[in-house]
């Protein structure tokens, strides 16, 4: 049976198991012969929130990359929403949303613009984001929509380049150290945004991140150490 | 509540008083019963900010190529205009000269044939006259030249010649009796009205063969005349036709005639006239005769135009270069637009736009400078002249008031079309760098 929405589940036996959103099975990555991680597995439900922490240059950023499509693998596969994703070949992935250290909001437009060009590409100009309020409302951004990207803090930019990943309601949230850019305060106050905004709109979500602090917020904790994921146990 | 709001970002004018914001306005907000977002064709909207951005009236880059295809299409407008304007001025003198049209007898033909009366009730012949053309030789004392000479009939030459025109110093009926010199002739020998000459016939030199003498005619200067084509004004003299036709032993025959008709029918009343005429004469219309130096001044303004076309295509890849280095100035951003579902033609267009934008204001600013200064054109070429060179120099040599220009429609559109491909063109290399660009790096770089 093909599954329909996230809320289609299996039943076996008398038992029924919701289907994971997303499914990453015996994932592998090499540059040459030294290999980054391997047989990387998991899975993640919907609304459900993974941190991966690791060193830095264990290849936590390679990985999320190749979980939304972007980089290629050398083996394994990535089912999101009961859809194999195309490593490499394929820039986007409708239901996945991304949030990166740096904000890449287009200076030249206003706020309003830059929260609507990721809408406009994908919908074009007959739909308007339903959750337009919602959003604006939840990240304190309405009073910031005329003003042009350049004359924003640290803060306010992350906050609407996270508005910008989630006004589409994508179904997964791939967040790449959001908060590294951020001191420690600005960074507590994102990172509480964002889980509220996953929470909010039952969206799932990947964050990599180097803070403990910040991973213990998440449902689940992953460590990527010399190339293996595992899972902490709280 | 929404909707009002976003009604009130993209479509209420009032909120965007710069034409920086008003542009997008007017052509991306596509009203819905939703209200607007950026807009469906968001690719126009990111080509327009990334040149004008938001609260700002356009970036250094765009307006130094702006101003860079400006120059090339002004200059390609000005030079054209002014070799249009001298073209126009240079066949309305042709014809002036020579006629409209002329018919050439290849011997010596009678002034008086039966086939004139019916060439003047042709349709658009307004009217007729003989000459006589050859070249003699005269003395003015100690000084000999050999002008051209060309007789003409006092009585009907006026009404084909504007000699009115021509005429500088001396009466136009001095015609019937006496010469006119021209200027330059005039004052090479020293000659004024009133002065007298000697002018041999050509004969002379046959009489001394059979050792015979033929002496000159002493012709008086009735008038100098100018016509403002060099050639004709470096040495002519024109004779009554009586005393040409004795210069020549022509008796009553003349050389040929020269035909005045309505300049819009020329080809049909060539066509008439040589139907006409009996053999021996030919009627040929003032470009026919021309052709060739009609055809090498074609060529110069052809040569101009593809010379000059060099300037736009130098602005037109100078705005590539600075594209290219918005690609990669922009990679993160342009990466980004991918992950939300853009296509790298959608890229491409963003860039295509920037620069058909560039090429089309920059078209529009080298017009309006070219109106500017082919407006003023008088005023700048006086100043230049007093500055640079002898005054009236230019007014000596073309013989013009003022300097001629002419704006043509078809040069226009030509340039227009050439520019926008040649814009068009320089955006490949951007687009052609934004194809390479690798998405995931950028995406992690910082």
């Amino acid at each position: 049976m093909e599954p329909q929405d996230t809320e289609v589940a299996t039943e076996i036996g008398d038992q029924t198991v919701a289907k994971p959103l997303l499914a990453v099975e015996n994932l592998s990555k090499s540059f040459g012969i030294q290999p980054l991680w391997r047989n990387v597995s998991f899975t993640l439900h919907e609304g459900e929130s993974l941190s991966i922490c690791g060193a830095s240059g264990s290849g936590k950023s390679t990985l999320l990359l190749a979980i939304g499509g972007l980089e290629t693998v050398q083996s394994g596969t990535v089912m999101f929403d009961g859809h194999p994703v195309i490593g490499g070949r394929q820039a986007h992935v409708k239901g996945i949303g991304y949030v990166f250290q740096h904000y890449h909001l287009v200076e030249e437009l206003t706020v309003r613009e830059n929260l609507l060009l990721p809408f406009s590409i994908r919908f074009g100009s007959r739909q308007m984001p339903d959750i337009w309020d919602e959003v604006l409302d939840l990240l304190g951004l309405k009073e910031l929509l005329d003003r042009l990207p350049t004359v924003l803090s640290g803060g306010e930019q992350q906050r609407a380049a996270l508005a910008r990943a989630v006004l589409a309601k994508p179904k997964l949230l791939l967040a790449d150290e959001p908060t590294g850019s951020l001191d420690e305060a600005t960074g507590a106050r994102v990172m509480k945004l964002l889980l509220q905004v996953c929470r909010c709109f039952r969206m799932s979500l990947i964050l990599v991140t180097h803070s403990p602090m910040f991973a213990e917020q998440t449902d689940r904790r992953m460590v990527l150490k010399n190339g293996f994921l595992s899972e902490q146990t709280p | 509540m929404v909707l009002r709001q976003m009604n009130a970002v993209f479509v209420e004018p009032s909120l965007h008083g710069k034409l920086s914001s008003a542009f997008p306005i007017a052509i991306f907000a596509s009203p819905t019963h939703h209200g607007c977002t950026v807009g469906h064709r968001w690719n126009f909207l990111l080509a327009w900010r990334y040149l004008f951005p938001k609260k700002r009236f356009g970036t250094f880059f765009t307006w130094m190529s702006v101003v860079g295809i400006a120059a090339g299409v002004a200059l390609l407008m000005i030079v054209l205009s002014i070799m249009n304007g001298f073209d126009t001025h240079i066949a309305e003198k042709l014809i002036q000269i020579n006629g409209a049209i002329k018919i050439i007898a290849r011997r010596p033909v009678a002034k008086d044939e039966v086939f004139l009366e019916n060439i003047r009730r042709l349709p658009h012949v307004k009217a007729i006259t003989p000459y006589v053309a050859g070249i003699s030789m005269m003395q003015v004392g100690e000084r000999v030249a050999l002008p051209k000479c060309l007789g003409l009939d006092a009585e009907t030459a006026g009404s084909v010649l504007p000699l009115e025109r021509f005429l500088a110093k001396g009466s136009l009926d001095g015609l019937k009796d006496g010469a006119w010199v021209s200027e330059s002739l005039a004052h090479e020998c020293g000659l004024d009205v009133g002065d007298t000459f000697e002018l041999y016939s050509p004969l002379a030199l046959e009489a001394m063969k059979k050792e015979e003498l033929l002496l000159p005619r002493e012709v008086t200067v009735a008038g100098l005349f100018k016509t403002g084509w060099a050639e004709a004004d470096r040495s002519t003299v024109l004779l009554p036709l009586e005393l040409s036709q004795e210069l020549y032993a022509l008796s009553d025959n003349v050389h040929g005639f020269s035909v005045e008709a309505d300049r819009k029918h020329l080809g049909e009343v060539c066509r008439a006239i040589n139907n006409l005429l009996p053999p021996g004469l030919v009627a040929y219309t003032w470009n026919t005769l021309n052709a060739d130096f009609l055809y090498i001044l074609k060529l110069e303004k052809a040569m101009c135009f593809f010379v000059l076309l060099f300037v736009v295509a130098v602005a037109a890849f100078s705005m590539s270069s600075g594209l290219m280095s918005a690609v990669v100035r922009k990679r993160r951003e342009l990466s980004l637009l991918r992950t939300w579902g853009a296509t790298r033609t959608d890229l491409s267009l963003v860039f295509g736009l920037q620069s058909l934008l560039l090429g089309f204001l920059g078209l529009l600013a080298g017009f309006v400078a070219a109106a500017v200064i082919l407006h003023e054109r008088n005023a700048i070429v006086r100043g230049l002249t007093g500055w640079l060179l002898p005054k009236d120099a230019l007014w000596n040599f073309y013989d013009v008031e003022t300097l001629p220009a002419v704006w043509s429609r078809q040069d226009m559109l030509w340039i227009a079309l050439l520019t926008l491909t040649m814009t068009l063109l320089a955006s490949l290399l951007p687009i052609g760098r934004m194809y390479k660009l690798p998405l995931v790096q950028n995406l992690r770089r910082g």
